[in-house]
């Protein structure tokens, strides 16, 4: 009988106190709420050392881009990639340092290099790329990047990159030529090369 | 009273057609239109008010859209309409081995049980369809023609999560109306009628005179009503009929589009019904807490309306917070805790009155 009346007290008494804290919760509801508005508000972007020095070195590997009027088409990134993400395809330029504009090639870099390579194909598959962000140190002209890096000033870190078709994560970065500036370069690289 | 009312006035503004049964149709018909009208913008109400109570009791913001279209309205206030237009365009399935007749007439069953209770519902002095003598018996025995539907749509679905849901409601509606009745008979004890708008007027006269305040067995009484009343509209710490983690949605398993819908409508009119019951039969009805304040038929509305909504939020918030019991704990809450309380309740309740004659 005493247990009855305990039940009930301890029943009563705890559905009270849990019902305190819903009601706590929802009146604090203004300056309580744990979810952001994600498409008009976002996290702010996190802090992360993992270089030696520390606070200088601010590395977010976000995702990787690439200048293409800097590649020289050196396929020094590609032999990097431990899991062979990026693909590259070279033609020879018929002149060093000189531009194309049919296929839209810069012949000096931003560092001076007169380009001795077209290239005509760099394609980056982000859904295979570990971030791993060993393509970017043997880069001679630091032209393949992570966006969030030391070059974050050139382009601002982007951690959504969700595409609605699989196709469209791979990144082709060369950039397209007319058809017969191509068909021009590829018959005249070949000749070059013979 | 308000299909009287109707007629009476109809037959003023055309006598030469005075006492057609046209007009006692039309009477009739109309309250059920704004009966109708009235249950679906409640329903938008009552859905929007739960999204947005769980929302910011587990400290989210709940539909937030900025404008119309994809983002639904203002606050998300189109979220309600946006799932009911869902609901309706959805593809109708019946399955196969379904028992075709009794899966399609479950959900009428059920939505009948709730719109016809609405009419015994008072809203003010004169704003009710039927003052029957006998009303809050009529609701209680229309809220019971629930167990029949909720066992037509188990059985005839022909599933197993869908009868195990329809054997617990029945259960467990068919357990908790003795309280809730029990409960009901402490009121009428001290009001000494059915009649919905009787038990309101003996509680005239300011937040005093409100049953709930008449003795000290009254808020025992409330509380064992109140729960009974969740119980009985199989709201969340007693969801077992459709317990999503068990019974993948119990009886409504099998339903689609709007057959669903009506169900979903038909839980959320009940718990108005219910709400209703216990603020007149509690609280007052549509009278005003202060006497003589706020007392005009609109006014009258406003209170009813209130004091109900009040009563629904109890549930939304008791939802959010309280959860599931276990079958054998249901059945012992009820025979072994609500009903000898109940039944020492009406026994206090009946010396209670008969020492104060």
């Amino acid at each position: 009988m005493i247990k009855f009346f305990s039940d009930i007290y301890t029943a009563s008494v705890t559905i009270m106190g849990g019902m305190l804290i819903t009601l706590k919760h929802l009146f604090n509801a203004k300056n309580g709420i744990a979810t952001l508005q994600y498409p008009e508000e976002r996290w702010p972007r996190p802090e992360r050392n993992i270089g030696f020095d520390l606070g200088s070195y601010n590395v977010i590997r976000s995702r990787l881009h690439v200048d293409m009027d800097d590649c020289i088409g050196c396929l020094k990134c590609e032999r990097a990639c431990p899991v062979d993400c990026i693909k590259i395809e070279t033609a020879k330029a018929p002149e060093r340092g000189e531009d194309i504009k049919d296929v839209k090639h810069v012949g000096v870099t931003t560092n001076g290099t007169r380009k001795a390579m077209v290239v005509t194909r760099f394609d980056i598959d982000m859904t295979e790329c570990c971030y791993c962000n060993l393509c970017t140190y043997p880069c001679p002209e630091e032209c393949i990047f992570m966006t969030g890096g030391p070059n974050s000033k050139k382009h601002p870190i982007d951690y959504e990159f969700s595409e609605s078709n699989r196709s469209d994560l791979i990144y082709r970065f060369a950039k397209p030529g007319t058809k017969e500036g191509m068909d021009k370069l590829l018959e005249d690289g070949e000749s070059v090369g013979a | 009273m308000t299909v009287d009312y109707i007629f009476d006035s109809l037959n003023q503004l055309l006598p030469e057609l005075a006492g057609s049964s046209l007009f006692l149709i039309i009477s009739m018909l109309l309250p059920i239109a704004l009966l109708l009208g009235f249950i679906t913008i409640y329903g938008f109400g009552v859905i929007y008010s739960e999204i947005k109570v769980s929302s910011f009791i587990q400290d989210k913001t709940g539909p937030m859209g900025q404008g119309p279209g994809l983002h639904a309205g203002k606050w998300g206030l189109l979220q309600p309409v946006a799932d009911g237009l869902k609901l309706f365009i959805k593809e109708d399935i019946i399955p196969a081995s379904a028992d075709r007749p009794l899966f399609i007439l479950a959900p009428f069953l059920i939505f009948i049980g709730a719109l016809t209770s609405f009419i015994a519902v008072p809203f003010g002095e004169k704003i009710i369809i039927t003052d029957m003598n006998i009303g809050i018996f009529y609701i209680v025995g229309m809220g019971s023609l629930a167990v029949i539907a909720l066992i037509l749509a188990g059985w005839s679905s022909n599933n197993k999560w869908a009868l195990y849901g329809g054997m617990r409601s029945a259960a467990q509606i068919i357990s908790y109306e003795i309280p809730a009745g029990i409960s009901l008979v402490a009121v009428i004890m001290i009001a000494s009628s059915l009649s919905m708008q009787e038990i309101i007027a003996y509680q005239s006269g300011g937040i005093t005179n409100w049953i709930i305040f008449d003795n000290p067995f009254m808020p025992i009484v409330f509380i064992i009503f109140f729960i009974s009343t969740l119980a009985e509209t199989n709201r969340t710490p007693f969801d077992l009929p459709e317990s999503e983690s068990e019974l993948v949605a119990g009886f409504v398993t099998e339903y689609s589009g709007t057959r669903y819908a009506i169900f979903f409508l038909s839980e959320y009119a009940n718990m108005f019904v219910v709400s209703a019951v216990s603020a007149t039969a509690f609280f007052g009805g549509w009278q005003s807490p202060v006497d003589g304040f706020l007392d005009s038929p609109a006014w009258s509305v406003f209170w009813m309306i209130s004091k109900t909504f009040f009563l629904v939020f109890v549930m939304i918030w008791i939802r959010w917070t309280v959860p599931r019991l276990r079958v054998d704990q249901l059945m012992h809450m009820c025979w072994k805790v609500f009903i000898p309380i109940g039944l020492f309740n009406v026994f206090g309740v009946a010396i209670w009155t008969i020492l104060r004659g």
